[in-house]
């Protein structure tokens, strides 16, 4: 059974005239990390929320087709049950706080599961941990730095220690130690806690070396499904599209099409950096 | 009293965090200012509630409140003190059944004016028992009250949403009126009618921010499993953290039961015996004195 | 829940379409909460700018009473009722007792606009004279004339007023609050309400 499944899901929001999603149909299984890339206005967030049921649950319009949580139709999952199973982390992080506290932010959605006390002490601990929060757990989640509120955003979610884990652009409102600092917390959950993850960016370059698979979206259709490795390739379609892949990446993927580079196109600079030892020990011989 | 160098910000302004205040419960501080603001009503003794007043200003000054903060109230105290007697003395009642008295070549009438000088008294002792409260406490301390006293949960947390709301629309306001007076405008120079004009352009944006808040909040609440009724998904009884981290101690219920007692105290003397009542009061006996009145 | 109405564009507003499936959600309970926070600034800055205290000469929360019932129903009737506790609070200019007095007074200046223009069938976009008439009459004259006749009770009983000066704190108090309440409150309906009309959080029956 997938993790998550999207079959011949169309979505037009009240009041608009086209339809933000057509016809899309994507199976992501249990413990992959997929990387959601498009231009602006693609339909990259109306993707994801119909996944988490924000679409059609908490937005207004008309949608056909099916979403699938663990076999069941995201419409009919009660939001405490949904919660535990998909956590979506929004991408401006102070639209979400409802609390007056970090602890009570991140206690907030554990207590609405319905945990017990004991239980939501060792989880905002393990969650203040992993994201970094402990010394804000006093303070107001307005009142802390871009980079802070998305760990706390971040925090808040991963308490409830769901299945899957949305996060739609992370990185969009912080600074780049913050965003560092996202993209760590992202492989420790991927790699030590076998989280599904899905994550909207348009900073691929931090997330490609942690993506199983990319999802290209554009004008509200997927375009192409393939491991990041793949969909980089065509440079010219992703660049066209305004979708940037690694600098490192792009070096390499005009090199292959120049027939100067003949290995697998790096994802990060470790293997960029490994890319160019192998192509100036070819050209020393 | 040690002050330390940390504060924390209520809801009118900021307290060191190691206020003696913070030793009690948030239950305990809600008690008090029912207390404060109810006592009041039951006493027309001028002097009993300047004594309340004063007794509420030295829980300021204990509390670690910061005084000058008080400061903006002097407008309101001298404006209602103004408008009360100038009230009083339009507008006295039946001057035939009224004692008149010459003051500075004006007509008086004695019981209006004394029991606007009473009202006075009463009115501002129960109104800073309310900004005692407001500037001891954060929002959090109110939350935990009301939730101590087993409110359902929603109305808790929209008192919560509510006040952190009314927040955040204060700093927008703030922060439109310092862009506009970045650009050199001049408020004090503006006439009541320009005044409104701006008050009303400053706050229809609020609405719309409004408007956008609401759907992003409730799409965030819808995603963090949050129902209309509060009921957790395990059904039963919702586990409350926070309130639960707040202990109800010895003195709590000491101080609590203590302030109660004197409110049932004072609420049963009121209207047994006239203790409390204008003619037991002495300073309106040397004022009526000095006045040559009865 | 739904009113119908048959008379014009004006009552379309408020009519569920077929098909139309309403219910009260989170939205309206945020909402409720937001608009809250709202009065509470409005009604704290705005007795701050004239600070006579318990009278209110020149109060804007009314506005903000009446645009919210007439908005979100119910939900605003409420916060209408609740948000002055806390503004006379922080500005000082009731106490708690006085304001939990103010109860009745807060219920009618909000629920008197939504009930007229549900009833009457009028646009809260103010689109005719019909509309306004229905606005200036009943959302801003006869519900601060009913507040501030219930509020001057309130004052008199609790001895801040003589009971002498409750006819001229009564004209006082209607004239004075419905300046501000006809001037905020015809921009808010006028401007903001076709964007209000659009969000989930309008209520076109009494509760979604």
């Amino acid at each position: 059974m997938n993790a998550i499944e999207l079959n011949g899901v169309t979505w037009r929001y009240e009041h608009a005239e086209e339809p933000a999603l057509v016809d899309v149909n994507l199976a992501i299984s249990e413990g992959e990390f997929v990387l959601v890339i498009g231009p602006n206005e693609a339909g990259k967030t109306t993707l994801v929320s119909a996944i988490k049921g924000l679409i059609p649950n908490a937005i207004t319009g008309v949608l056909k087709g099916d979403v699938l949580v663990f076999g069941d139709r995201v419409e009919s999952i009660k939001p405490p049950v949904l919660a535990k199973q998909i956590g979506f982390v929004f991408a401006d992080p102070e639209s979400q706080f409802t609390a007056l506290t970090v602890e009570e932010e991140i206690v907030f959605g554990l207590e609405n599961v319905g945990w017990p006390r004991e239980t939501i002490g060792e989880r905002v601990e393990w969650a203040a941990r992993i994201t970094g929060v402990e010394d804000l757990l006093d303070k107001p989640p307005y009142d802390i730095s871009g980079g802070q509120k998305q760990r706390v955003a971040i925090a808040s979610v991963i308490a409830m220690q769901p299945r899957i884990l949305i996060l739609d652009e992370p990185t969009a409102m912080i600074d780049p130690l913050g965003k560092d600092l996202v993209v760590r917390i992202c492989a420790e959950l991927k790699n030590d806690h076998d989280m599904t993850i899905v994550v909207v960016e348009h900073n691929i370059e931090a997330f490609a070396p942690l993506a199983d698979k990319v999802v290209m979206v554009n004008e509200g259709r997927v375009e192409r499904i393939a491991p990041p490795r793949e969909i980089f390739r065509d440079l010219d379609h992703l660049l066209a599209r305004d979708v940037h892949p690694p600098q490192v990446t792009q070096v390499f993927g005009r090199l292959r099409e120049r027939g100067l580079y003949h290995g697998e196109l790096p994802l990060s600079d470790e293997e960029g950096f490994a890319g160019w030892r192998t192509l100036l020990d070819g050209a020393a011989r | 009293m040690p002050r330390s160098e940390f504060a924390k910000k209520t809801l009118l302004g900021v307290v060191p965090a190691d206020s003696p205040f913070y030793a009690f419960h948030p239950v305990t501080r809600l008690t008090l200012l029912l207390v404060l603001s109810v006592a009041p009503m039951f006493i027309d003794r001028p002097e009993i509630n300047l004594a309340i007043i004063a007794t509420t200003f030295g829980l300021f000054w204990w509390g670690g409140v910061r005084m000058s903060d008080l400061k903006k109230y002097r407008l309101l105290l001298v404006t209602v003190a103004l408008f009360m007697f100038i009230v009083a003395y339009l507008a006295p009642g039946e001057k035939a059944q009224l004692t008149p008295v010459s003051l500075a070549g004006l007509t008086l009438y004695w019981e209006p004016m004394r029991w606007a000088f009473v009202s006075y008294v009463r009115l501002m002792a129960m109104l800073f028992g309310a900004i005692l409260y407001f500037s001891t406490n954060r929002e959090r301390d109110v939350l935990v009250g009301l939730r101590t006293l087993h409110l359902p949960f929603p109305v808790s947390y929209v008192a919560g949403l509510s006040l952190r709301s009314a927040g955040m629309f204060m700093e927008d306001f703030a922060t439109i009126r310092e862009a506009e007076q970045a650009r050199a405008l001049d408020l004090d120079a503006l006439s009541l009618r320009e005044k409104v004009k701006l008050y009303t352009m400053y706050t229809v944006p609020l609405f719309a921010v409004a408007l956008r808040r609401a759907d992003e909040i409730s799409a965030a609440l819808y995603a963090r499993g949050y129902t209309l009724s509060g009921q957790p998904g395990t059904g039963g009884k919702r586990t409350d953290y926070l309130r639960d981290k707040f202990v109800v101690r010895a003195r709590d219920w000491a101080v609590s039961l203590g302030l109660l007692g004197t409110l049932v105290v004072i609420a049963i003397v009121s209207r047994t015996t006239s203790v409390f009542s204008v003619q037991s009061s002495p300073l309106i006996a040397f004022v009526e004195q000095l006045l040559g009145i009865g | 829940m739904a009113t119908n109405s048959a008379a014009g564009n004006s009552g379309k507003i408020w009519a569920v379409e077929e098909g139309e499936r309403r219910s009260p959600g989170i939205i309206h309970v945020v909402m409720m909460a937001l608009f809250i926070g709202i009065g509470i600034v409005v009604g704290t800055l705005g007795s701050l700018a004239i600070p006579i205290g318990f009278v209110s000469a020149f109060w804007p929360g009314q506005a903000v009473q009446a645009v919210g019932a007439t908005w979100f129903g119910a939900w605003g009737v409420i916060a209408g009722m609740f948000f002055p506790f806390i503004s006379n609070a922080m500005s000082g200019s009731a106490p708690i007792p006085v304001s939990a007095a103010y109860l009745p007074a807060n219920f009618i200046q909000g629920f008197l606009a939504v009930a007229a223009f549900k009833l009457l069938n009028g646009d809260p976009r103010l689109r005719t004279v019909r509309d306004w008439t229905i606005w200036v009459v009943f959302g801003v004259l006869v519900a601060n004339f009913l507040g501030a006749f219930w509020g001057t009770y309130v004052l008199s009983w609790f001895g801040l007023i003589t009971d002498q000066a409750r006819i001229p704190a009564l004209l006082g108090w209607t004239i004075g609050n419905s300046i501000p309440s006809l001037i905020f409150g015809s921009i808010l309906l006028k401007y903001v309400t076709p964007m209000v009309i659009r969000s989930k959080a309008f209520v076109k029956g009494w509760w979604a």
